[in-house]
C-alpha cells in the first residue's frame, strides 16, 4: 500500500476527515521545518537580497545596485584570481581524488590480511576537522621546521617553498585536501565493489579478458552510480572549502590560494562590504549547481539524442 | 583457427595470469601498506609534535625521532592559553545540537517516508539544495541576521545555526532508515489504535536505533568541527569553540606549534573514539547518506 493510500486508510478508519490526516503529516515535520526556514531559507533569501545592495551594517541606508555587484565581482582582479584559483584547485582535487581512490579500492579489494584494520584507519582523516588538518599540514610544510623539507633535505634533494611560493601554495592546498578526502572515495569505491555481481566478472575471466579490459568494460560501468555519487560529492564539496585554506594560508600569499569562499569571507569581514560578498557567495553556488546539473544532463541528454 | 581453439588459448592465457597471481598479490599488499602509511603517518607527526619540548620542536636539522616525551604542551593549552572555555563551548554546542537536530529531524523524517505530505518532494529538493549551500553563504547573511537580534557571540546563536544546518542530511540519513522497515509494523500499530506520535517513538524510533545512532554520530562530529560558523558568530571567549581558539596559537611572533599540535589533538580525540566504537554506524550513514544523497 503506498503512504498516500495508507494515511488515507487510517485517517479513514479513526473517523478522521483526510485535511486532518495530512495537516498530522505538517505537524511532524513542521518544527524541523520552521526551523530551517528561519535559520536556513531565511538568512540565504536575506543574502539574495543583499547582492543587489550597497549593504552597510551600521548605517541605515542601503543602496539599490541593481545587478552592479554581480558584474563589479567578474571585473574586479581579485574575484577573477580567486575564480582561477577555484578552477584548479577544484579540477586537480576532484581528478586526483577520484582516480587515486579508484585505483586503491580496485588494488586492495579482495581477501588481503588488514583489510579491515585499513577501512578503519581510511575513515579517520575524512572525519578530522578541516580545520585541524590545515593546521597539521601548515606544519608539515614548514619550510624551516617542517617534515617535508627535513625528508627532502636527507635525500639531498632541493628543498620544495611549499607555502611561500604562489604556485605551491595551491599545490599544497591540494594536497592537503587530497589527504583528507581520497580515503572516503576509497571507502565509497570499495564499497560499491563489493555489491558488484559476480557472473560478469568471472564470464570475463573464461574468456581471459585482460584486467584492463575488465576494468573499462566492466566494472567500471556496473560502478557507474556510485562514481555519479562520488563525484557529486565532490564538486559539492570543493566549492565549499574554506577551513583547510584559511588555516593553511589565509588565501596567500598574494591571493594565491584565495578560494571563491575564502575571497567571499575576506569581502564581508575584511572589506566590510556584504553585498558585494553575498554576490561572490552566490557565484560559488551558481558554479556547483551548473556543474552538476551538466554531471546529470549530458548523459541524459546524451541517451536521448541516441535514442531519437 | 576454430573458434574453439581460440577459447582454448584464452584459458590458457588466464591460466598463465592466475600463475603469475604472487607477484599481483604481492603488489597488492605493497599498495595496502603505503595507503596505511600515507594515512597515519600526518597524524602521528601531529602526535608526536605534541608530545616534545619546545627546544626539540625547533631544532634544525629536525629531529624525526624525538628525544624526549612530555605532557608540557598539553598543560601550556589549559594553563597559558586557557583553552578550558573554548573546550566547554564546543562540547555543549556539539551536545545540545544533536540533541536538537534528534529531536526536529526524527519526526520530519517520519512525516516525509510515511505521511501524505503536500509539497513533499519540493522539501525534499529543498534539503538536497541545502546540502549544497557553502558554509560561508550562510555566514555572512546569519551574522547580519544575529546583530540586528544583538545575539551575536552566543552560545544560543550556534546552536540554532548548526540545529538547521546539521538538519537536512540528519533527515535525509533518517528517511532512508524509515524507508527500508517494513510497513506492516506499523499498519498493525495503527490498527490497535496507537497513534502516529506513539507509533513513531514507541515502534520505529527503537527499530531505526542504528540509523538514529548515525545520524547523532555524525551530527555531534560536523558540529565539533565546525570553524567557520563559529569563526563568524564568535567573538570572545563567551562562545568561541576550540577549532577557533586554534587561531589563537597563531601570534604576530609566529605560531606556537607545540601547543596547537596538542590542541589538534584534542580536536581529533572524538573521531578516534567514534571511529573505534562506532564504526559500523559511521561508514553505514556516510555511505547511505551519499548513496542515498
Amino acid at each position: 500500500m503506498s503512504a498516500a493510500l495508507r494515511a488515507q486508510a487510517i485517517g479513514r478508519r479513526r473517523g478522521v476527515p483526510p485535511t486532518l490526516a495530512l495537516s498530522k503529516g505538517y505537524m511532524l515535520a513542521g518544527p524541523a521545518l520552521i526551523v530551517m526556514a528561519a535559520v536556513f531559507v531565511y538568512p540565504l533569501a536575506y543574502s539574495f537580497v543583499m547582492s543587489f545592495f550597497q549593504w552597510d551594517l551600521s548605517a541605515g541606508s542601503n543602496d539599490f545596485l541593481g545587478l552592479a555587484n554581480y558584474t563589479d565581482a567578474f571585473g574586479s582582479p581579485e574575484f577573477l584570481q580567486s575564480l582561477r584559483n577555484q578552477v584548479i584547485f577544484s579540477g586537480a582535487s576532484l581528478t586526483t581524488e577520484v582516480v587515486a581512490g579508484m585505483g586503491v579500492a580496485l588494488l586492495i579489494n579482495g581477501k588481503l590480511r588488514g583489510l579491515r584494520l585499513a577501512r578503519t584507519l581510511l575513515l579517520i582523516p575524512p572525519m578530522i576537522a578541516p580545520s585541524v588538518i590545515g593546521l597539521n599540514f601548515r606544519w608539515l610544510f614548514n619550510e624551516q621546521y617542517g617534515l617535508f623539507d627535513a625528508i627532502l633535505r636527507n635525500l639531498h634533494l632541493p628543498l620544495i617553498p611549499w607555502l611561500s611560493n604562489p604556485n605551491w601554495a595551491l599545490v599544497s592546498v591540494t594536497i592537503a585536501d587530497v589527504w583528507q578526502n581520497t580515503p572516503l572515495l576509497v571507502l565509497l569505491f570499495l564499497a560499491g565493489l563489493q555489491s558488484l555481481p559476480q557472473e560478469p566478472l568471472e564470464a570475463a575471466s573464461v574468456d581471459g579478458a585482460s584486467a584492463w579490459r575488465t576494468f573499462w568494460s566492466i566494472i567500471l560501468p556496473l560502478l557507474r552510480p556510485v562514481m555519479f555519487i562520488a563525484l557529486m560529492l565532490r564538486i559539492i564539496d570543493t566549492f565549499r572549502t574554506f577551513d583547510v585554506v584559511w588555516l593553511m594560508t589565509q588565501g596567500g600569499p598574494g591571493g594565491a590560494t584565495t578560494l571563491i569562499t575564502v575571497e567571499a569571507y575576506l569581502l564581508a569581514f575584511q572589506g566590510v562590504d556584504f553585498g558585494h560578498a553575498a554576490a561572490v557567495s552566490y557565484i560559488a553556488l551558481a558554479m556547483s549547481l551548473v556543474l552538476l546539473s551538466a554531471l546529470y544532463g549530458v548523459p541524459w541528454l546524451l541517451a536521448r539524442w541516441r535514442r531519437s | 583457427m576454430s573458434d574453439q581453439a581460440l577459447q582454448r588459448a584464452g584459458v590458457s592465457i588466464s591460466f598463465r595470469v592466475r600463475r603469475r597471481l604472487p607477484i599481483g598479490l604481492m603488489a597488492r599488499y605493497a599498495v595496502l601498506v603505503v595507503t596505511i602509511i600515507i594515512t597515519v603517518f600526518p597524524l602521528m607527526w601531529l602526535l608526536i609534535t605534541s608530545m616534545r619540548s619546545s627546544a626539540d620542536l625547533f631544532a634544525v636539522p629536525v629531529h624525526i625521532i624525538p628525544t624526549s616525551v612530555t605532557a608540557k604542551q598539553y598543560i601550556s593549552v589549559f594553563s597559558q592559553y586557557r583553552l578550558s572555555s573554548y573546550l566547554w563551548n564546543t562540547v555543549i554546542v556539539s551536545l545540545t545540537t544533536v540533541v536538537c537536530v534528534t529531536a526536529l529531524a526524527l519526526p520530519c523524517a517520519y512525516a516525509l517516508a510515511r505521511l501524505r505530505l503536500p509539497g513533499g518532494r519540493v522539501v525534499l529538493f529543498l534539503l538536497l539544495i541545502m546540502r549544497m549551500i557553502p558554509v560561508v553563504a550562510l555566514a555572512i547573511p546569519l551574522f547580519a541576521v544575529f546583530s540586528s537580534f544583538g545575539m551575536l557571540d552566543t552560545l544560543g546563536a550556534l546552536i540554532l545555526t548548526h540545529t538547521a544546518a546539521k538538519m537536512p542530511v540528519a533527515t535525509w540519513l533518517l528517511m532512508g532508515f524509515i524507508q527500508d522497515l517494513p510497513k506492516e509494523v506499523e499498519e498493525s500499530a495503527a490498527v490497535d489504535g496507537a497513534g502516529t506520535l506513539r507509533t513513531l517513538v514507541q515502534i520505529v524510533s527503537p527499530m531505526i536505533a542504528p540509523g538514529i545512532g548515525a545520524s547523532a554520530v555524525i551530527t555531534f562530529l560536523f558540529t565539533w568541527n565546525d570553524f567557520l560558523i563559529a569563526l563568524t558568530l564568535t567573538s570572545s571567549k563567551n562562545a568561541q569553540t576550540l577549532p577557533v581558539g586554534l587561531t589563537n596559537f597563531v601570534t604576530q611572533y609566529g605560531i606556537d606549534w607545540g601547543p596547537m599540535a596538542a590542541a589538534g589533538v584534542m580536536m581529533i580525540v572524538p573521531v578516534l573514539i567514534f571511529v573505534w566504537f562506532a564504526q559500523g554506524l559511521l561508514v553505514k550513514g556516510l555511505v547511505t547518506g551519499a548513496v542515498r544523497g
